[in-house]
């Protein structure tokens, strides 16, 4: 008896061991797990800084887990997702671009629909809802495919000692297209570039015909010309062409504004080499570093000025600037519990290091928040309405041709019907 | 030796694994390039059977259009340029410049192992305009030539001929370097027995040094035309193929259609047609090169 109670005690010890140890090969095994990104890791004021620190505080809390980071120059990604498209070989974390781009690789079925995935993680209202609307928005509606990597607000960044000496009052701002003629006209007086953006790489200057434009036609003016309700050759929108190239002309742009680089552009404006610049909210981790000559509060953020009753200051540009998929094929637990983990400290992580809003919610906002990231707050918290950039609902090949021919319109090379005439036979092609 | 170099199976056996990789990495891409090109869309995605049309509607397609007349345009300037500016500074290293003719040839020479992107950045800032002045702009402010001073890359006509002074510089050393070493090993005695019997240097030159070069210098033209011809990288780095297209070749057409537009089969096409004109005029210049003299 004795021994058969023995036997069924170790019987019952090895029954329960299995299950134990079963229990134990449940629970996912982490592994690498690769982001392709068009962000310097080693650069602290960049994305791909957070998502690396992120991971590193993740990976030591999960065993097996590590980041697979490769980087690829922003100018390449559109040609690495493309091939990695065509051979169904997604990277787990990739960076992309919102919008007409996205919606291709939704269509493909190679990316996962982050709402259901958030949404059975428990962590869905991590994500701004505001982020989440603009996402969806640019996807025409389709879905949440895709996270934000940061809350935008665009518009004017001058400089306070630039308007102080052109006699321009730099705690009143220009409200009106008129007014900021007129500071144009001002500044320009004092010898300073009173608009400078970085033309060289294109997408600045079609941020500023896209600000008159929006205004002067209507929020939607982008959207209405792109699905045929509106055309690009309609005289509102020539206008908004004849208007950018005659602040050229007028010289309200610096001198050689198409070859000047984006990093150039920013320092002038910081340095006093120019009155102002149309940009995103990402510019203020310029202006927080020491770079920034005109110092903690010598920068100053005007929305774009009204050109007629089309809108209000309560409508702000806003993005999310490059967004990050997950390929569906490569979603398993170690991705999703990442993903979990990303979603859950992103946002806090990014304003306690950054100082910047990425799209998420915070658990803990710093009482310090340095002046540019308290503007930029107040922005969003005030935006009642939404407008998105030149391209934002392009094809392709018409997004290249506004960018290409730009520099023709700012240098007269091209009039402002031809430049209109050109996307509208992009549009004919593209959208039929 | 002798009976296994007669030896046709053995010939075959040597041949046959260098045959592999040069038809697996050649003439495999070029067949695979030519059935896409008869497609449309992106692999994977979207893609469907087309036919010729890609090539028909490359005519009608106003930037392929354009940068097919770039390309020639960069050609027809690039390459003489290349190939003849090395043939001017082949003759002075080795004709003038006696003493120092090791200095001459590596101070020629060092734009050409310089990475494009590098030489690229270099040249944004020469020719700079704002904030500061760039080298170009900064000579002419200094000579009194303020209403010369302007964005050379801001405008089509400027920034098109500031990309095709770039590569001539960048190359020149190359060719330089191909020419001297033929200059070489013409022997000194029919130099002495020309100037004997009276050649100037002109004469010389004409009747004695560009025949005996003939060789040289048209594999100096192929070897130019196949890089101007691709024209991607310098223009790229330097203009970005702006502004407009004014500096867009065929091979950055190819690129944008392919890799931008999701146009694979479209891209092929433009590849296809690239192809066919190196093809014939590299035929075209070998059949000059042998009928000149």
């Amino acid at each position: 008896m004795k021994r058969f109670l023995s036997l069924l005690v170790a019987v019952a010890l090895l029954v329960s061991l299995a299950t134990v140890t079963a229990s134990a090969e449940d629970k996912f095994q982490s592994h690498k797990i690769k982001l392709l990104s068009i962000w310097d890791e080693t650069d602290p004021t960049s994305n791909g800084y957070i998502l690396n620190e992120l991971a590193k505080q993740y990976a030591e809390t999960v065993q097996g887990f590590e980041l697979d980071y490769e980087y690829v120059d922003i100018t390449e990604i559109d040609q690495k997702v493309t091939t990695l498209m065509a051979s169904n070989d997604l990277p787990e974390l990739c960076i992309y671009e919102s919008g007409v781009r996205l919606k291709t690789v939704i269509e493909s079925g190679q990316i996962l629909d982050l709402d259901k995935a958030l949404t059975d993680l428990g962590v869905r209202d991590y994500v701004d809802s505001g982020a989440a609307s603009l996402l969806i928005g640019l996807v025409d509606g389709v879905g949440l495919y895709d996270l934000p990597l940061g809350l935008n607000v665009e518009g004017f960044w001058y400089n306070k000692a630039v308007f102080e000496a052109a006699g321009l009052d730099p705690n009143s701002p220009p409200k009106t297209w008129d007014e900021l003629m007129a500071a144009c006209e001002a500044i320009k007086a004092t010898g300073i570039a009173p608009i400078v953006q970085g033309g060289a790489d294109q997408w600045p200057m079609t941020r500023v015909l896209n600000a008159y434009l929006v205004r002067s036609v209507g929020l939607d003016a982008v959207k209405n010309a792109m699905d045929g309700t509106a055309k690009w050759t309609d005289d509102n929108y020539v206008a908004a062409a004849q208007m950018f190239q005659d602040m050229a002309t007028k010289g309200y742009f610096a001198a050689g504004m198409n070859t000047i680089d984006y990093t150039t552009a920013v320092n002038m404006v910081m340095s006093g080499q120019a009155g102002m610049q149309y940009n995103g909210s990402w510019v203020t981790s310029n202006l927080t570093s020491e770079a920034n000559l005109a110092g903690e509060n010598g920068i100053g953020y005007f929305n774009v000025p009204l050109a007629n009753d089309s809108s209000t200051l309560d409508d702000y540009s806003m993005n999310c600037g490059n967004i990050m998929m997950l390929s569906s094929a490569k979603y398993d637990a170690a991705v999703a519990d990442f993903l979990k983990y990303l979603v859950t400290h992103i946002g806090d992580y990014a304003m306690t290091n950054q100082k910047s809003f990425k799209g998420y919610k915070i658990d803990n906002m710093p009482t310090d928040l340095p002046v540019y990231t308290q503007i930029v707050g107040n922005a969003l918290s005030t935006a009642k309405g939404a407008f998105l950039w030149f391209e934002a609902k392009m094809d392709s090949e018409t997004s290249t041709i506004a960018q290409n021919n730009i520099a023709l319109l700012y240098t007269g090379e091209m009039t402002a019907m031809q430049y209109m005439q050109a996307l509208q036979d992009s549009t004919d092609k593209n959208m039929k | 030796m002798e009976r296994v170099l007669r030896d046709k199976k053995a010939i075959a056996l040597f041949v046959l694994p260098a045959l592999c990789i040069f038809v697996g990495v050649i003439f495999v891409p070029i067949v695979w390039t030519l059935i896409y090109s008869l497609f449309s869309g992106m692999p994977g995605v979207n893609f469907t059977y087309y036919g010729i049309q890609n090539y028909i509607d490359m005519f009608s397609n106003k930037q392929t259009v354009n940068a097919i007349a770039v390309n020639w345009k960069y050609i027809a300037i690039v390459t003489p340029c290349q190939v003849g500016f090395g043939l001017l500074a082949a003759l002075m290293v080795h004709y003038s410049v006696r003493k120092y003719k090791t200095l001459a040839r590596t101070l020629i020479f060092i734009p050409t192992v310089l990475p494009a992107v590098a030489v690229a950045q270099m040249f944004i800032k020469m020719y700079a305009l704002t904030p500061n002045y760039g080298l170009f702009n900064s000579i002419l402010d200094k000579l009194g030539l303020q209403s010369l001073i302007q964005a050379w890359l801001g405008y089509s006509d400027t920034s098109f001929a500031a990309l095709c002074l770039m590569d001539v510089w960048t190359a020149v050393g190359f060719y330089t370097v191909i020419i001297y070493g033929a200059l070489v090993d013409i022997p000194d005695e029919i130099i002495e027995a020309a100037r004997i019997d009276g050649a100037n240097s002109f004469g010389l030159f004409r009747r004695i040094l560009l025949p005996m070069l003939k060789t040289m210098i048209t594999t100096c033209f192929v070897f130019s035309f196949t890089g101007t011809i691709k024209m991607f990288e310098s223009a790229t780095a330097l203009t970005k193929g702006g502004p407009g297209q004014a500096t867009t070749s065929m091979t950055m057409n190819m690129y944008q259609n392919a890799f931008k537009f999701n146009e694979f089969g479209y891209g092929s096409a433009i590849a296809v047609i690239i192809l066919l004109q190196c093809l014939l005029v590299t035929l075209i210049i070998n059949k000059v090169g042998k009928e000149r003299y």
